[in-house]
């Protein structure tokens, strides 16, 4: 299943001697890696920025702020990854869902990050 | 040849004897009608049209859309390299208690786009006066002061709108003894003259450090091919 890729909390055991540190680290690899965390969460159901950033809070305790995070919605809107509609009586929240290249472009990316972390894990562990 | 702002609009170089320092920080005051938005525009838009640099406009107080429908009215063409910011679904979606770090955020856009774009060398803020009325910050004097010192960082040159009282008036005044005048490296003034020709828009350079400058009043018009800067009106 794609999305586990970034589901940190299954997938790696909390094996470190200091909580925070942890934190830490998965903050800063949310935060480089918004693009993919993004096209994920839209992998599955159409949502507004509001959305997404409550959801990324709720799943991994990492806050990512307004200003990180509407940029990255436009460009990928305008690199056709996705596409916006306001929602069904609701002219405030602008809803993003994958475009057909979008959900392509979403899977490659997120194995592709994936293949990345295990390899890091290989480097650090050899 | 390296492109110039000196060069960017029709008529700039009469004012201007050498280019503006890259990493300049430039205050654009006037009070409402005096086209301070489409001279910001047309400078930066022609500037990056003939250059391979990227710009970023921020509009604060339009949406994307009708900020470039009443460009489009002037005869100003956008540039591909410059993109454009608006916070309309920011501010459709959250509170403006959420939104209190208005000063922080749009140092966040900025970073996105310079990590996007690796020659992003120009900055746009549209306007100065909307930051300051969105930003909830306990210490706004403090987060501009930090704010300019971050366009500095970033080595961009940087052009801030501010919206100002009417020239001449006691408020305006008041307007140009404000911090942002202190810190800002050019001060470029527009308005409006009344005179028996007739009523007339002007454009003046108050300060621009480390650049030759004129210091008169020049009329600013709105020709067939975007804005000219024609003689100076005295």
């Amino acid at each position: 299943m794609v999305r586990r890729s970034i589901e940190f909390e299954e997938k790696i055991p909390i094996a470190f001697e200091s909580q925070e540190y942890y934190k830490k680290i998965i903050e800063r690899i949310i935060k480089v890696n918004r693009d993919i965390i993004i096209l994920s969460e839209l992998l599955d159901e159409q949502m507004c920025g509001y959305d997404l950033i409550k959801e990324i809070f709720s799943r991994s305790d990492v806050f990512l702020s307004q200003g990180t995070v509407y940029p990255v919605l436009y460009s990928l809107e305008e690199e056709g990854l996705l596409q916006a509609e306001f929602s069904k009586g609701d002219m405030r929240a602008k809803k993003y869902s994958l475009t057909p290249k979008g959900r392509e472009v979403a899977h490659s990316r997120i194995d592709e990050f994936a293949k990345a972390l295990e390899q890091v894990l290989v480097i650090i562990q050899s | 040849m390296k492109p110039m702002f000196m060069n960017a609009i029709n008529g700039l170089a009469k004012l201007l004897n050498m280019n503006i320092p890259q990493g300049s920080i430039i205050l654009v005051a006037g009070a409402e009608g005096t086209l301070k938005s489409g001279l910001v525009f047309s400078i930066i838009s022609d500037y990056l049209a003939a250059s391979d640099e990227h710009g970023l406009y921020i509009t604060l107080e339009q949406t994307k859309e009708s900020h470039l429908k009443n460009m489009s009215s002037l005869g100003l063409k956008k540039s591909d390299a410059l993109h454009i910011f608006d916070y309309r679904d920011m501010r459709r979606e959250w509170t403006d208690r959420e939104l209190d770090m208005m000063v922080e955020l749009t140092g966040e856009v900025i970073d996105y786009y310079k990590d996007k774009y690796e020659r992003l060398t120009v900055f746009a803020l549209d306007s100065l006066n909307a930051l300051y009325a969105l930003s909830q910050e306990a210490d706004l004097r403090k987060s501009m002061y930090d704010f300019f010192s971050g366009l500095r960082d970033r080595d961009l040159t940087s052009f801030l709108i501010l919206e100002t009282p009417h020239a001449g008036t006691a408020a305006q005044i008041s307007h140009f003894t404000r911090p942002e005048n202190f810190l800002a490296d050019g001060v470029i003034e527009v308005g409006i003259i009344e005179g028996p020709e007739g009523v007339k828009r002007y454009i003046r350079i108050l300060k621009m450090r480390a650049v030759k400058h004129a210091m008169e009043k020049h009329q600013l018009i709105v020709g067939e091919d975007g804005l000219c800067i024609l003689g100076s009106i005295y």
